[in-house]
């Protein structure tokens, strides 16, 4: 999907868009993080782009839902009270109200681009991967009865089975694994994949290289990528300067939205990048 | 990752030690040079680079016996010829006594047994002067100018640790920030740290580590541009560390762009021209590629490359 939309530049208008508009909620500056509201909803390049980005379009929810389930990451460090505010206003009940029907609209949104863009038989792993993250991210970030549509065709199991995370992440070499786990930034959301997390947290010196060599390429897109999975370890080196090169990133890619709804995540859930 | 086997690490040093040897008229100061003045400087850096190199395969004993007695001819051919006995450089000297060139291109050849005691005196006169140690220059180049100190049996001028905090790579700041000049910064502060690689254990953990965790990504971005000089000085500093990789993708790249008769290209293909200007062009890579097959084959042949 990711190569596709480079070659169409309408889709890939539609991806920063969208990317854009995510990136925005994560930074409350918008009132609702419904997907839905972001969308042109008559837009038939929508659903491809909900594709495209995967698991990020429901980031926000993510966010409310403090971080998603099994996460260890830190999120409540970073959030400012006004997320604090709203995590205490879901709680005491407002679920009826304009978030609740985004959330349904957001459910049914994800739901079409599941099935109008299933991974074929001949789907790529990271297409696979893709695909699964999105599914798996409407079950745990969507309001119960809201996500967790049900995997047409069964490729979501197919992607989801252990064989997807062996393999690859313990023996490709070093600048294969960081491509791909850029690739795959998407879940690095918070309990999407977990033994996808795990096997890339025991190769952090590897992605640390493939972010350097990235930066030295002006490959923006895979740095910011990279950065992300790099920003849920403790133990990504210091010498690596992840903070001042997210910000970096951020800046040199000139205002690309996807390498700033990267590096959006990175801060909102790990409080890295800028301080 | 799989090291290169010692053949093809030594193959390289062997032809480009074989172009050198062929090539060597063409080190010659030109009358034009001797007559002026003008770019002497420039016409002997070179001289003391063949120097350099000729210790170190001298040191590694990775040499056949056919790159010995090529190397030795160089040698002799260097000192006597190039060199007039240290002439040239005592000259130098006495025209600008407070230039660390004659110094850095001396030490490695008084290593190797030659002398000049008119020379050795010329230089004790000017570090006798606080402005031999207040001559400003580029960081790493001060701490090559306390090794080439030290190699002559003296007293470095000045302390080393502070040299080396004074260098980019003694900061240890963002790899990603790394650029072309920056990267040779990089591989000279460790030639002169190491004394062109014959002390590793002088590299501090602290900046070996550094340059393990970052050094395969420099590699792999330098290769891929077909930056053959930048990429050897690279695979010296890899060899340079307490675990080398020698990387065997790397160097097969790196020997596959070397031509048939031994000359290593800057970047890309073999430049086309006379030969005057093809040496001009290709003597430094192709210089480097000695030094480089030294050192990986001698730490090949140990056993302490990185698994």
């Amino acid at each position: 999907m990711a190569e596709q939309a480079q070659e169409n530049s309408s889709l890939s208008a539609v991806v920063a868009d969208v990317a854009a508009g995510v990136a925005l909620a994560l930074d409350g500056g918008r009132d609702s993080s419904a997907l839905s509201g972001v969308l042109a909803q008559d837009d038939p390049l929508a659903l491809a782009a909900i594709r495209v980005l995967g698991a990020d379009v429901l980031a926000p929810y993510a966010l409310r839902a403090g971080g998603g389930p099994g996460t260890t990451t830190d999120t409540g460090t970073d959030m400012d009270s006004g997320m604090a505010h709203r995590r205490t206003a879901r709680a005491s009940g407002v679920g009826a109200g304009p978030a609740a029907r985004g959330a349904r609209a957001d459910g049914e949104v994800v739901r079409k681009a599941l099935a109008a863009y299933p991974p074929g038989a001949d789907a790529s792993e990271v297409s696979l991967w893709s695909y699964r993250g999105l599914v798996e991210a409407s079950r745990a970030y969507l309001p119960a009865g809201q996500g967790g549509p049900e995997s047409p065709a069964g490729a979501g199991d197919r992607a989801a089975g252990p064989a997807a995370v062996a393999g690859w992440l313990q023996a490709d070499p070093w600048p294969q694994l960081a491509h791909r786990a850029s690739q795959l930034a998407a879940l690095s959301l918070p309990g999407l994949a977990p033994a996808l997390a795990t096997g890339l947290a025991a190769r952090t010196e590897d992605l640390s290289r493939g972010f350097v060599r990235a930066v030295r390429r002006r490959d923006w897109l895979q740095a910011a990528g990279i950065g992300r999975w790099l920003a849920r370890v403790p133990d990504v080196p210091d010498t690596l300067g992840l903070d001042t090169g997210l910000v970096y990133v951020l800046r040199m890619s000139g205002g690309d939205a996807r390498v700033a709804l990267h590096t959006a995540i990175a801060r909102r859930f790990h409080g890295r990048g800028a301080r | 990752m799989t090291a290169a086997p010692p053949a093809l690490l030594h193959r390289v040093g062997d032809r480009a030690l074989a172009w050198l040897h062929s090539n060597r008229e063409y080190f010659r100061l030109t009358d034009d040079d001797r007559a002026t003045g003008r770019g002497l400087v420039e016409r002997l850096k070179p001289v003391g680079e063949l120097a350099i190199n000729m210790r170190v395969l001298a040191r590694e004993g990775v040499a056949g016996s056919r790159q010995r007695d090529l190397s030795r001819q160089l040698l002799d051919f260097a000192w006597r010829d190039l060199l007039d006995g240290g002439n040239v450089l005592a000259d130098l000297q006495a025209e600008e006594p407070l230039s660390p060139v004659p110094l850095e291109i001396y030490a490695s050849l008084h290593e190797l047994g030659y002398r000049h005691p008119g020379l050795e005196a010329a230089i004790d006169l000017a570090r006798t002067t606080a402005s031999w140690r207040a001559v400003e220059m580029l960081p790493n180049r001060r701490l090559g100018l306390l090794n080439a100190e030290r190699k002559i049996g003296l007293v470095p001028s000045g302390d080393a640790e502070q040299a080396l905090a004074a260098t980019w790579l003694g900061r240890t700041p963002e790899p990603w920030t790394v650029q072309f000049h920056l990267a040779y910064d990089i591989t000279h502060t460790v030639f002169h740290l190491t004394d062109w690689g014959a002390a590793p254990d002088r590299l501090p953990p602290r900046i070996a580590g550094y340059l393990a965790l970052y050094l395969p990504a420099w590699t792999a971005d330098w290769a891929e541009l077909e930056h053959w000089d930048l990429l050897g000085e690279l695979l010296v500093v890899d060899a340079c560390l307490p675990a080398p990789t020698l990387d065997a993708r790397m160097w097969e790249r790196y020997a596959a762009a070397q031509a048939a008769d031994g000359a290593m290209p800057v970047q890309g293909a073999m430049p086309a021209g006379d030969p005057e200007t093809v040496f001009d062009l290709v003597h430094h890579p192709t210089l480097v590629a000695a030094f480089a097959s030294a050192m990986a084959t001698s730490r090949a042949l140990s056993s302490d490359v990185a698994a």
